[in-house]
C-alpha cells in the first residue's frame, strides 16, 4: 500500500484517492502521493482504456532473488511476452517494423522515446495500440504555444466537500493531476509548446516524479513518455533544447511506409472491422521484463566498445574521426552510455541471445545516439546528418 | 533470430554446469590458432626477411658492399626466426581464443562474454555459457581454421626468392670496385703501421734536436690521420707529398755542400806528409768527433816542440786545406784557417782555441747531417708507402695524368772486399741512379769491383737517389692538384768507404718545366703512331690545355 502518511491540508483522503489507491498505485514509490483524481482538460484526450497498474495477476508471478537474477522461468516468459507483443503491435501498425522493435527496445530499457516523423503515420496508433496491449494507462497531450505546466502537470484547486452528516460543506485544496500522471504519455508535437511547457517534462521524464506547489508526487511506474515531432512545419516551433533531448533514451525515426505496406494499411484500416489490440502483458509484468533486461550480462569488452563509441562522437577526443572533429559541436552524454548498454541487452534477449554483442551495440547506435550528437554551424551547412557521423563513427572505432 | 527458443531453456539449464568445460572445449581452438599463428608469422617473417635480403642484394649492386651476401642471409635467417619466436612467444591466451573464436564463428561474443563470467552462478550466466557451449560444438577447429597460406603469399615467396637467387649469381659488378676499396684500405693500414715505425726509428735518433724530432714526428702523426681519412688514392698521395713537403722544409738545405767542404778539407789533410795531419783528415773523412779531437790534441802537443818552420809548413797545409773548404763549408775553413795561423803563431791557447772551433764545426756538420738523414729517410718511407699505394691501385678509376720526372740522385754504397790468403784487395764501384714512381724518382746504384794482388774485390751497392717532380694540372676549369708520375731518371751512384747509407733526395723540378716535356713527348709518339687524325686532335688538345695552365 501506499504510503498515506502524507495528507492534503485536511489531512483526510478522499474516496476518490482510496479508490486510486486500490486500483494499483499502491506499487510505487513509499513517497508517493495521494491527492490524486482523474482530470481531463479539453486538450488532453484520455483513452479511457487506462487500467491499474497493478493487477492480481501479475501480483502471483514469480520475482527473482536479487542475488541470483532472473529465474528460468522469468526470462521464459520475457521472450515470450515480448515476442507476442511485437507481434500484437506489427499486426496493427503496419509497416513500421523497425519502429515498433526500437519502441520495445526503449520501453523494455525503462526510457522514454522521442519519434519524429511526419504527420500521418500511424505514431499516435502505435502507442494507442502499445497502451492497449500492456493494459496501461494512456494519456495524450496535443502541444501547443499555449499550454501550460499545469496543464500537464496538474494543479491544485479548491473543491467543496460535504460532511454527509450536515447540511453544510466544507472546501478544501485538493490536488487535480494532469495527464503527466499516465503510465504511457504521448505528448504530441511535443515542439509546438514553449520551452517553459516542455520542462514541465522534465522532471518527470528522468525523476519519475512531479513536483507541485510544496509537495513531490511520484509518476505511477510503469512510466513512459512518448513525444513526437513534426520535422516539417517548424515555423512557430520551439525546439527542444539539449538537455531535454538527452532525457529521451531514442530517437525514433517514423520512416514512409512502403508500397505493399500502404497496401496492407487500405486493408486494415479503411474496412469495416476495427483492430484493437489484445492485451499481452499488464504493467507490473512489463516492469518485471523490464528487471530482466538488466540482468543481461555484459562483457568488459563490449562496455569498453561502447565506451569507444560514445567518446568517438567527442570532438575534442584524440581518437575521434576527422568529419567528428570537423562536424560535432557536442558529442553525447553518460546517458547516451546507458542508452547504449540498456537497449542493447533488451535487443540480445529479443535476439534470443543471452548476452550483449558488439552487433546489439551498433544496432542500437543508431537511435541512441543521433539525437546526442549536435552539429556545428559547418556540419549544418554542409547538410551533415547525425547517422552519416554514426555510420563514420562505427566504422571508425575498432570492435575489440 | 531466436537462437535458442525458450521451451528449449528449461533443458539446457537443467544439465549440470562446470566453467571447466568452456576450458575444455575452447583449448583444441587455442591450439589451432596458435599452429596457425605460427605459421603465417613464419611465412610472412620470411617474406619480410627474403624482401630485406632482395633490399641489400640490390644496395650492393650500386654501392660497394663486399659482405652484402652475407648480411642478407643474415636479415633472411633473422627475419624468419623472430617470427616464430614472435609466434611462439605470443600465443594466444584462453580469452583471446575466445574472443577469435567469436569473430571466425559469428557467434556475438558469446564466447568473449562467457569465458569472462565464468565464474558466475546466476540462472543467466549459466544459460549464457551453456548457450555459447551449444553453437561452439557445431564447428571444428580443423574445418574452421585453414593453415594453408594464401596464393599470394606464395606467389610472392616464389618471387622473392627468385630474386633473391639472381641477385646472388649474378655478377655483380661493384665487387671489383669493393674489393679495390678494401685492398685500399689494408694498403693505408699498412703504410700507416711503416709511418708509425718510421716515428719510432725517429724517436730513437740521438742526434736530432728534440724540437726537430717533434716536428717530424708531428708531421708524421698528422699524416697517419689523414690517410686514415682518405678516401680514395689521390687524396692518400696527396696527404704524402704535403708530408714530403714540409718533411723536405725541414731539411738544411746546406748539409751537404758543408758535408762536400768538411770531405774536400779532409782529403786535402789526408794528402799530408804530417801524419798529425792525416790523423786530422781521416777524422774528418769519417766524421769522428772523438778521434778529431784526439788527433787535434795530438796535433796541438807536437806544435810545441816544431821548429818555425815546420810549424809554417804546417800551418800552409792547414790554410790549404782551410782554402778547399772555403765555398763549401765557410764555418769549417775558418776554423782551420784559424789553427792554421795559430800554429804558424806557436801560440798555445790560440791553437787550443783553434782546435775548439774545428771541433765545433764538425760537430755542427755531423749534427746537420744526421738530421738530414733522419729526414731523408723518413721521407724515403713515404715514397715508399706512396709507390706501394700506387702500385697497388693500378687499376683505380681515379683519373692519373701521367707525367714526366726527372730525378737526380746520388746513390751511396758500400763496398766490400774480401780478401783470400794474404793479399788486399780494393774495390771500386759504380752506380747508376733510376727514378721512378710519380714526381720522385728512385735510384739503385750497383758497383763493381776488382781486386788487385791477391785478393778479390766485390763492388758496393748503392741506393739510388730520388728525382721529383710536382706538377699541376687543371681540368675542366677547376684547380685540381695531380701528381705526375715520373719517368725513369738516370742517377750518378758514388761510392763511399763511410758506413752512412743516407740518400740524397733529388731536386725538384718546376711543373711547367716537367709538362713541356712531357707534353712534347706525347705530341712525338701520337704523330708517329697509327691513330686516326681526330683522335690526334684530341691528344694534342688535352696536352694542350695541360701546358697551358
Amino acid at each position: 500500500m501506499a504510503n498515506n502518511s502524507e495528507s492534503t491540508s485536511s489531512g483526510v483522503n478522499t474516496p476518490i484517492e482510496d479508490s486510486l489507491l486500490q486500483e494499483g498505485y499502491g506499487d510505487l514509490d513509499p513517497s508517493g502521493y495521494d491527492d490524486v483524481h482523474p482530470y481531463v482538460d479539453s486538450r488532453v484526450q484520455d483513452t479511457g482504456t487506462a487500467a491499474p497498474a497493478a493487477q492480481t495477476e501479475s501480483a502471483s508471478s514469480p520475482v527473482a532473488a536479487p542475488s541470483e537474477g532472473p529465474s528460468e522461468t522469468d526470462i521464459t516468459r520475457f521472450m515470450e511476452t515480448t515476442q507476442k507483443l511485437e507481434q500484437e503491435l506489427c499486426s496493427i501498425v503496419v509497416g513500421q517494423e523497425r519502429v515498433i522493435r526500437e519502441l520495445l527496445l526503449a520501453l523494455l530499457a525503462g526510457g522514454h522515446v522521442l519519434l519524429e516523423g511526419v504527420p500521418g503515420l500511424g505514431k499516435t496508433l502505435l502507442v494507442r495500440t502499445l497502451a492497449d496491449a500492456l493494459k496501461l494507462k494512456f494519456a495524450r497531450i496535443q502541444f501547443t504555444p499555449d499550454l501550460m505546466p499545469a496543464d500537464i502537470v496538474g494543479t491544485t484547486m479548491v473543491s467543496e466537500q460535504s460532511d454527509g452528516s450536515s447540511s453544510g460543506s466544507k472546501r478544501i485544496f485538493s490536488f487535480q493531476p494532469g495527464p503527466i500522471f499516465a503510465n504511457i504519455v504521448l505528448a504530441d508535437e511535443v515542439n509546438r509548446a514553449t520551452p517553459k511547457t516542455q520542462s514541465a517534462l522534465l522532471e518527470g521524464m528522468q525523476e519519475r516524479t512531479v513536483s507541485v506547489g510544496d509537495r513531490t508526487r511520484p509518476l505511477p511506474r510503469p512510466f513512459f513518455v512518448l513525444a513526437t515531432q513534426n520535422p516539417l512545419e517548424m515555423e512557430g516551433t520551439y525546439p527542444l533544447p539539449e538537455a531535454q533531448l538527452d532525457r529521451f533514451l531514442l530517437k525514433i525515426m517514423v520512416n514512409f511506409p512502403k508500397a505493399e505496406d500502404l497496401l496492407r494499411i487500405i486493408d486494415t484500416t479503411v474496412g469495416t472491422q476495427s483492430l484493437r489490440a489484445r492485451q499481452i502483458a499488464s504493467g507490473d509484468e512489463l516492469q518485471e521484463l523490464i528487471d530482466i533486461a538488466r540482468a543481461v550480462p555484459v562483457a568488459t569488452h563490449i562496455k569498453e566498445y561502447a565506451v569507444r563509441l560514445l567518446l568517438a562522437t567527442h570532438p575534442d577526443q584524440e581518437d575521434a574521426p576527422e568529419k567528428v572533429r570537423q562536424y560535432v559541436r557536442y558529442g553525447g552524454s553518460p546517458r547516451g552510455l546507458q542508452a547504449l548498454i540498456m537497449t542493447s541487452k533488451v535487443r540480445a534477449l529479443l535476439e534470443g541471445r543471452y548476452n550483449v554483442s558488439a552487433e546489439d551495440v551498433r544496432a542500437v547506435a543508431f537511435p541512441a545516439l543521433r539525437h546526442r550528437i549536435m552539429l556545428n554551424f559547418d556540419g549544418l551547412a554542409d547538410g551533415i546528418t547525425p547517422e552519416h557521423l554514426i555510420e563514420t563513427i562505427i566504422a571508425d572505432v575498432e570492435t575489440a | 533470430m531466436a537462437t535458442l527458443m525458450p521451451t528449449r531453456i528449461t533443458a539446457i539449464t537443467q544439465e549440470p554446469l562446470d566453467h571447466e568445460s568452456l576450458a575444455v572445449a575452447l583449448r583444441p581452438w587455442r591450439r589451432r590458432l596458435s599452429t596457425q599463428q605460427v605459421v603465417y608469422w613464419t611465412a610472412r617473417g620470411i617474406v619480410l626477411g627474403l624482401i630485406l635480403a632482395c633490399l641489400v642484394l640490390l644496395i650492393a649492386r650500386f654501392v660497394p658492399w663486399l659482405t652484402a651476401p652475407y648480411w642478407a642471409a643474415s636479415i633472411g635467417v633473422a627475419c624468419a626466426v623472430v617470427a616464430l619466436g614472435a609466434a611462439l612467444w605470443l600465443r594466444p591466451s584462453i580469452t583471446s581464443t575466445a574472443h577469435s573464436v567469436d569473430r571466425l564463428l559469428a557467434l556475438h561474443d558469446r564466447m568473449g562474454t562467457a569465458w569472462e563470467l565464468r565464474e558466475q552462478s546466476a540462472v543467466l550466466a549459466r544459460l549464457q555459457r551453456r548457450d555459447a557451449l551449444k553453437h561452439l560444438k557445431k564447428y571444428t577447429p580443423a574445418a574452421t581454421i585453414s593453415l594453408r597460406l594464401r596464393r599470394s603469399t606464395l606467389v610472392t615467396f616464389a618471387v622473392l626468392a627468385l630474386a633473391a637467387v639472381l641477385l646472388t649469381i649474378l655478377p655483380n659488378p661493384m665487387d671489383a670496385v669493393a674489393k679495390q676499396q678494401a685492398a685500399f684500405q689494408g694498403q693505408i693500414a699498412q703504410q700507416v703501421k711503416n709511418i708509425d715505425n718510421a716515428r719510432q726509428v725517429l724517436a730513437h735518433q740521438p742526434n736530432i734536436p728534440a724540437a726537430e724530432k717533434q716536428k717530424i714526428d708531428q708531421i708524421l702523426k698528422d699524416l697517419e690521420t689523414k690517410l686514415q681519412q682518405a678516401k680514395n688514392e689521390t687524396e692518400a698521395q696527396q696527404a704524402i707529398a704535403q708530408a714530403q713537403s714540409q718533411l723536405a722544409q725541414l731539411q738544411n738545405p746546406d748539409a751537404t755542400s758543408q758535408m762536400q767542404g768538411q770531405a774536400a778539407a779532409a782529403s786535402s789533410l789526408q794528402n799530408s806528409t804530417n801524419p798529425g795531419l792525416q790523423s786530422v783528415g781521416n777524422a774528418l773523412s769519417n766524421n769522428d768527433s772523438k778521434s778529431l779531437a784526439q788527433s787535434l790534441q795530438d796535433l796541438a802537443s807536437k806544435v810545441s816542440s816544431m821548429s818555425a818552420a815546420q810549424r809554417s809548413q804546417l800551418a800552409q797545409q792547414l790554410e790549404k786545406a782551410a782554402q778547399q773548404a772555403a765555398g763549401q763549408n765557410a764555418k769549417l775553413s775558418a776554423a782551420l784557417h784559424q789553427l792554421a795561423k795559430a800554429v804558424a803563431d806557436g801560440s798555445a791557447s790560440e791553437i787550443a782555441d783553434a782546435t775548439n772551433a774545428v771541433e765545433a764545426a764538425q760537430a755542427q756538420d755531423a749534427a746537420n747531417a744526421s738530421q738530414n738523414d733522419s729526414i731523408n729517410q723518413a721521407s724515403n718511407s713515404l715514397q715508399q708507402s706512396a709507390n706501394s699505394l700506387a702500385s697497388s691501385t693500378d687499376n683505380s678509376v681515379t683519373k692519373i695524368v701521367q707525367g714526366q720526372g726527372q730525378g737526380q740522385g746520388q746513390g751511396q754504397g758500400q763496398g766490400q772486399n774480401q780478401g783470400q790468403n794474404q793479399g788486399q784487395g780494393q774495390g771500386q764501384g759504380q752506380g747508376q741512379g733510376q727514378g721512378q714512381g710519380q714526381g720522385q724518382g728512385q735510384g739503385q746504384g750497383q758497383g763493381q769491383g776488382q781486386g788487385k794482388g791477391q785478393g778479390q774485390g766485390k763492388g758496393g751497392q748503392g741506393s739510388g737517389g730520388q728525382g721529383g717532380g710536382n706538377g699541376a694540372n687543371n681540368s675542366q676549369g677547376k684547380n685540381e692538384q695531380v701528381y705526375v708520375s715520373g719517368q725513369k731518371s738516370s742517377g750518378t751512384s758514388t761510392q763511399s768507404g763511410d758506413n752512412s747509407s743516407s740518400v740524397q733526395s733529388g731536386n725538384s723540378v718546376p711543373y711547367s718545366q716537367v709538362i713541356q716535356q712531357y707534353n712534347q713527348a706525347a705530341h712525338d709518339a701520337v704523330d708517329n703512331s697509327n691513330i686516326p687524325p681526330d683522335e690526334k686532335d684530341i691528344v694534342h688538345n688535352y696536352f694542350d690545355s695541360l701546358a697551358g695552365q
